[in-house]
């Protein structure tokens, strides 16, 4: 399988990257940054989205700076799993990406800004022309979606990345930058629908770290991942579930969030909030458990069915609630 | 020499050698040498040669034929395979590797509909694109082809219709992959659209428009591509003695075989105008015939070359469209042509498992006998026949051992839809039907409250018997396999025993060790094998054989077997499979038939060579010719091992006056069977038998199965090579974990196949991989080489029943659909725990067993039939012994002939007819040619 030719530009330094990203939009020519490639390469190879440039942020050193609350964007999901300074609910997350290869070569920002995903959409040129495009790449045909057919507004490719809910639970600002100058945004705000969209990030906009808050110690938790195999599958529901402050009438905080269920990742205040306001164990968790299945609208666009995903959830979230009671 | 300056020069000696490459001259043989890497033989200890050169040997199992030929050399022992170098170096060219100069690139134009009428192919904007070179439509081949001769339903490229989405309209050649890539969307097809049928119970229907026309020979207007029907037994005792009766209705997804290797083929026309084409093929010479047939060229115009194979698994045992393109492409553009598939095209070009629906009724009566075996198969065969026909009766008549069985009815039919052909994938039309009358005999086990492992021991056919169907079996290990994994899985303890979602359960397999009857069988007494010898001064010995390697070691055993033969080292056998310029026809790596059917070629052949050098030994030391053994490399006599002579002393002297030995051998299989209508397929020289236990984990919030641990006995006979036949077992049980457990070719609403990549389609990860203890289980062939049988094919066939039912085990669910994902169990137990008003599926109870009356009554009986089995197996006057012995018939004379309910019958009658089953409905229809006749 061949990808179509592009340029790949090395930048050795942001200021760098950024001037090229603002040369390349001055002439109007089409480009997509390229950390790790294990999403970006794949998606080329069966001619999704291609573009006639690449931007590689490989040799710029100060995306890869990693400590306790700052992680560079082109920290690899391999060495966010191993050091120390890792949280290890983040650590046990990164550890379930994919396979070891996919995780030396795959970047946390790579991961956070994971293409959406979706039977109908990651298959080869040929495969997509034979149901004669979909929405999500309908190369110039106005084509249907093919999942939730007779509607033209919204792609409901599903967002599977493990980062973020865990990300989004210790309460992540991710911090973007772009020839227009910088902006820091709570993650949790970063995603933005439809599975076409994605995010906030402007064109030209890229992601420079992530910085988690000086309690994150305070905080632990658990994160769950439903697949078929232990090794290569993306995430068919996952959910992160993170507390602190533990005593006798429930935790001080709780924080719930899920990934691989819908097109961007979901914080879950509104239940979470409920559960804490009268807090009676396990029972609560029960309740909570039911209410994020409730709270979930998978589709029919992955390995699992998304009644299967859904009761599943509600299983993964009492797993990750374990420890709450236990402590 | 002395003992130590011997260790010390061999260790020399293995020095000098090291390292992957050899460089020419610095392989240190002495001279005149005895030849072999290691220029010094072993001492020539009588205690080393085996007492049966010679003599006889004493076996558990009975006296082999081949006995007297061992040299105790390599047959038995661990061995690297002797391409395994290739391989772990990088320096194997499989077929994408191939690079001639000057080649172009060729790319095929597919079909983006399901089923349509071609009514334009217009190339003409393709051809005007620099460095387009050739393009081609079915216009250019329109003579059909298929691995069958029965049913050659296949174009090079679409002739009128496109069958299912991936099927093949025309191709290109060009300069390099982008412009043969900008090309192919160049080629404008025009087409109109017709209804396509994905479910294969509407292939049972009339049609407007079937896939396929047979002419006088189609079956109604419907898409049924073959039917079979088929009884043996009494049928009409079987409800009648009947007390437990299992009734399940199996729904089997597709799977693919997932070679490594994606196809891939170069084609090149010599300046005298002959092809040689090159490619991974299992089966070269049908190929060969069929390239014949497509190209309008004479068979000794063409040189199939088969390159190193990336794993075949019988998805590389057609003759494929895209190689006939390819040397189309060669021969318009005058250069050679390269054709590599991309892995969706794998799944397009398929040939995988029959995604099948099978009803498996089984009926034991009041002695724990199986009185009743009817199954149902309705197998979803694509677009193409492939190797379908064979299929069809393979889903029936191969589960109708190792049991003793009171009556067996079958019906199969094969339907064309437009999907990816289905074709022969390793355990070739066995496996999902074995599946299903595994968990039957379990669940019936259960229904009497007895051991399932008892009950099967209670109901085994003695070696040296015929099954319900007619198959001469000889050797069978079954009770062994059984009694193996029982003890060594800890069976009694664990059986029932275990805790919620934690479960053990048994499988049998039984499988074919090479067809019977060869695929194309004309002229009559053509040989299944044949092997070629050369040994010329040096000593070494070359072997041409025509048997396809795809991994599993065909080579290496070819190579054994002549070490073995001619008391050699291996190093000093080189074999040459590759062409078909210098092999002999083989009729390659299918049915499971190379190491029985080619080693036996093998032997013979070494046998002529061997014998002219015991004839040259008796003519330099003038001793008894019957004294004489071969050690290594050395020809001495066994009882005064002073007097001999090396092996190149021996062999100069035979090639006195007339140079180079030379040899061929070559294997047929005796005439066995029945005479019915279908009485061939199945039919085997001899029978694999395995019999596993797998322990599973079964998440019960969830439905995910974990397989923590198999126990996996196999009788293949004799062990040649027991590193290569544990690697059949734990590879087998890896891929049939894949059926059971993940893998399936999910076709999506519209009719499309949503996972052809194998990100989305499961083949479990070594996560997934359990620990599996191989068990190998001898049972010394007499017809087999040196004892052997197969081990490639039938150890897949237990793994999945005995996963299913390890499951039941562990949650007290029994799936009637495979793949088993977490989902259908999590379905299973969701349904479970609302049957017994369960609402947390954690307070389930697991599955219990007390014994009934009868448990005591099979062991009796077990043990009774052990003793008879060990009497039948040493005796070599054994009487014969007939399937219907168990149910009170004379055990020496076929049961049709002394009870007329035991009358084979291969058509339904008009009662039948009334209210067929599922398949069996197929038998509804009236050929043409019959229905012409009545009008």
């Amino acid at each position: 399988m061949k990808m179509p030719p592009f340029r790949v530009l090395s930048p050795k330094s942001l200021d760098e990257a950024l001037h090229m990203s603002r040369d390349l939009s001055d002439s109007g020519e089409a480009f997509d940054w390229i950390a790790g490639g294990t999403d970006l390469l794949p998606n080329y190879k069966w001619h999704i989205n291609v573009k006639s440039h690449v931007i590689s942020l490989s040799s710029i050193p100060e995306l890869r700076k990693l400590s306790g609350n700052h992680i560079g964007a082109m920290v690899s999901i391999n060495d966010l799993a191993e050091d120390a300074v890792t949280h290890p609910v983040l650590a046990k997350a990164a550890n379930s990406v994919a396979s070891v290869l996919i995780r030396k070569s795959g970047t946390v920002g790579g991961n956070i800004c994971l293409d959406t995903r979706c039977y109908w959409v990651n298959q080869s040129e040929t495969w997509r022309e034979s149901i004669d495009w979909c929405y999500k790449c309908d190369c110039g045909t106005g084509a249907d979606c093919r999942v939730i057919p007779n509607q033209n507004t919204l792609c409901v490719a599903t967002y599977q990345a493990d980062l973020a809910p865990v990300l989004m639970c210790l309460d992540a600002t991710i911090h973007l930058a772009s020839p227009a100058g910088t902006r820091s945004l709570p993650l949790c705000e970063f995603f933005e629908l439809d599975g076409m969209t994605r995010n906030v990030l402007e064109s030209g906009e890229l992601v420079t770290h992530i910085t988690i808050p000086e309690d994150s110690a305070e905080w632990s938790g658990d994160y769950q991942k439903l697949r078929q195999r232990d090794s290569w599958d993306f995430p068919e529901a996952g959910v992160a579930v993170l507390w602190k402050g533990i005593s006798s009438s429930g935790p001080e905080s709780l924080r719930v969030a899920t990934t691989g269920l819908e097109s961007i990742p979901s914080l879950h205040l509104e239940e979470t909030k409920e559960a804490l306001s009268r807090w009676r164990g396990a029972e609560t968790i029960e309740d909570l458990a039911e209410s994020i299945r409730k709270a979930v609208k998978p589709v029919q666009n992955t390995w699992f069915s998304p009644s299967y995903r859904r009761k599943m959830v509600k299983v993964l979230t009492k797993r990750a609630c374990r420890d709450l009671l236990v402590s | 020499m002395t003992e130590k300056g011997g260790s010390e020069e061999q260790a020399k000696n293995d020095e000098e050698i090291i390292g992957y490459r050899q460089q020419p001259g610095k392989i240190p043989f002495s001279r005149p040498g005895s030849g072999g890497k290691n220029r010094f033989s072993e001492a020539t200890d009588s205690e080393l040669i085996p007492s049966s050169q010679g003599g006889s040997l004493k076996q558990p199992w009975g006296p082999h034929k081949h006995d007297e030929i061992v040299s105790g050399r390599v047959i038995g022992k661990p061995t690297a395979l002797v391409d395994s170098s290739w391989k772990v170096t990088g320096q194997a060219h499989y077929g994408d590797d191939v690079r001639l100069p000057g080649e172009l690139i060729g790319r095929i134009v597919r079909s983006p509909h399901h089923y349509a009428k071609i009514l334009s192919v217009d190339c003409s904007k393709a051809l005007e694109l620099q460095g387009v070179v050739a393009v081609a439509t079915g216009a250019d081949a329109k003579n059909r082809f298929g691995v069958l001769p029965v049913t050659k339903d296949e174009h090079a490229m679409a002739v009128e219709k496109v069958r299912h989405a991936g099927d093949l309209v025309a191709c290109v050649a060009a300069v390099d992959e982008s412009t043969a890539r900008e090309a192919e969307r160049l080629i404008e097809v025009e087409y109109e659209i017709l209804d396509s049928i994905h479910d294969m119970r509407k292939g049972l229907e009339n049609s407007e428009e079937p896939i396929h026309d047979r002419g006088n020979y189609h079956i109604g207007e419907s898409n049924i591509q073959k039917r079979v029907f088929q009884e043996f037994g009494d049928i009409s005792g079987m409800a009648q003695s009947s007390i437990a009766s299992h009734k399940k209705s199996w729904l089997f997804a597709g799977v693919n075989h997932g070679f490594t290797e994606p196809h891939a083929v170069v084609a090149n026309w010599d300046p005298s105008g002959r092809l040689t084409l090159y490619t991974p093929q299992q089966v070269p010479h049908y190929l060969h015939r069929a390239l014949a047939d497509v190209l309008e060229i004479p068979m000794h115009q063409i040189n199939v070359h088969r390159t190193f194979v990336g794993g075949g698994f019988g998805g590389k045992s057609d003759p494929f469209p895209h190689e006939m393109c390819a040397a189309i492409l060669a021969r318009k553009s005058g250069r050679p042509v390269r054709i590599t598939f991309d892995r969706e095209e794998v799944y397009w070009v398929n040939r995988g498992r029959h995604p099948s629906r099978i009803e498996m009724n089984l009926h034991a009566d009041e002695q724990g006998r199986i009185c009743g075996i009817e199954t149902d198969a309705l197998i979803d065969g694509g677009a193409f026949a492939s190797f379908g026909h064979v299929t069809t009766y393979y889903n029936g008549v191969l589960h109708t051992a190792p049991y003793e069985i009171g009556a067996f009815h079958y019906t199969g039919a094969r339907v064309w839809t437009n999907k990816p052909a289905s074709g022969a994938m390793r355990g070739h039309g066995a496996v999902n039907s074995r599946c299903a009358v595994e968990v039957g005999l379990d669940d019936l086990a259960e229904d009497l409250h007895v051991d399932p492992i008892t009950l099967r021991l209670a109901n085994l056919l003695p070696p040296h018997s015929a099954t319900i169907t007619g198959f001469r079996v000889t050797s069978i290990g079954m009770r062994e396999c059984l009694e193996r994994v029982k003890i060594e899985s800890g069976w009694e303890k664990k059986f029932r025993n275990l805790p919620l979602g934690k479960g053990i359960g048994i499988g049998c397999g039984f499988f074919i060790s090479g067809s019977g009857l060869p695929i194309h069988w004309d002229p009559n007494k053509f040989p299944h094998a044949t092997v070629h010898l050369k040994v010329d001064m040096d000593g070494g010995v070359t072997v041409h054989t025509g048997a396809a390697d795809i991994g599993q070691g065909s080579d290496t055993v070819v190579a054994q077997s002549v070490a073995e033969v001619l008391g050699l080292p291996l190093d000093m056998i080189r074999v040459k499979s590759r062409d078909s310029d210098t092999s002999p026809v083989d009729l390659g790596s299918y049915s499971s038939r190379v190491t029985f059917m080619n080693a036996n070629a093998t032997i013979s052949a070494a046998i002529q060579i061997r014998d002219k050098l015991l004839d040259a030994t008796v003519e330099i030391t003038g001793a008894d010719r019957s004294g004489l053994v071969i050690g290594d490399r050395r020809i001495f006599l066994k009882d005064d091992p002073a007097v001999g002579v090396s092996y190149l002393e021996a062999l100069h002297k035979a090639q006195e006056d007339r140079g180079a030995l030379v040899s061929s051998g070559a294997y047929r299989t005796p005439p066995m069977g029945k005479t019915h209508k279908g009485a061939a397929a199945g039919l085997a020289p001899a029978y694999s038998f395995s019999a596993y236990v797998a322990e599973v984990t079964v998440d019960v919030e969830t439905g995910q199965t974990k397989v923590d641990k198999v126990w996996a006995a196999h009788d293949c006979g004799k062990a040649l090579n027991p590193l290569a036949v544990k690697g059949q077992i734990i590879g087998s049980c890896h891929m049939g974990m894949g059926q059971v457990l993940s893998e399936e070719m999910r076709y999506g609403r519209n009719g499309n196949l949503m996972n052809p990549d194998l990100l989305d389609y499961k083949i479990p990860s070594v996560h997934e991989m359990p620990e599996v203890v191989p068990i190998i289980v001898e049972s010394n062939d007499p017809e087999g080489p040196f004892g052997a049988k197969e081990a490639g094919e039938g150890p897949l066939l237990p793994i999945l029943p005995a996963v299913c039912n390890a499951v039941y085990d562990a949650v007290g669910v029994r799936t009637s659909e495979l793949p088993m994902t977490p989902e259908k169990v999590f379905k299973m137990i969701e349904k479970r725990c609302r049957t017994e008003g369960v609402s947390d599926p954690t307070d389930l109870e697991c599955p219990s067993l007390e014994y009934s009356d009868l448990q005591s009554i099979l062991e009796k009986r077990g043990d009774e039939h052990r003793l008879r089995d060990k009497e039948r197996r040493l005796d070599e006057e054994r009487k014969d012994y007939y399937n219907g012995a168990l149910f009170g018939l004379d055990p020496s004379v076929p049961p049709d002939e002394v009870d007329p309910r035991w009358e084979v019958r291969v058509a339904p009658d008009e009662e039948y007819l009334t209210s067929p089953r599922l398949a069996g409905s197929a038998w509804k229809h009236i050929e043409r040619r019959h229905l012409e006749g009545t009008k």
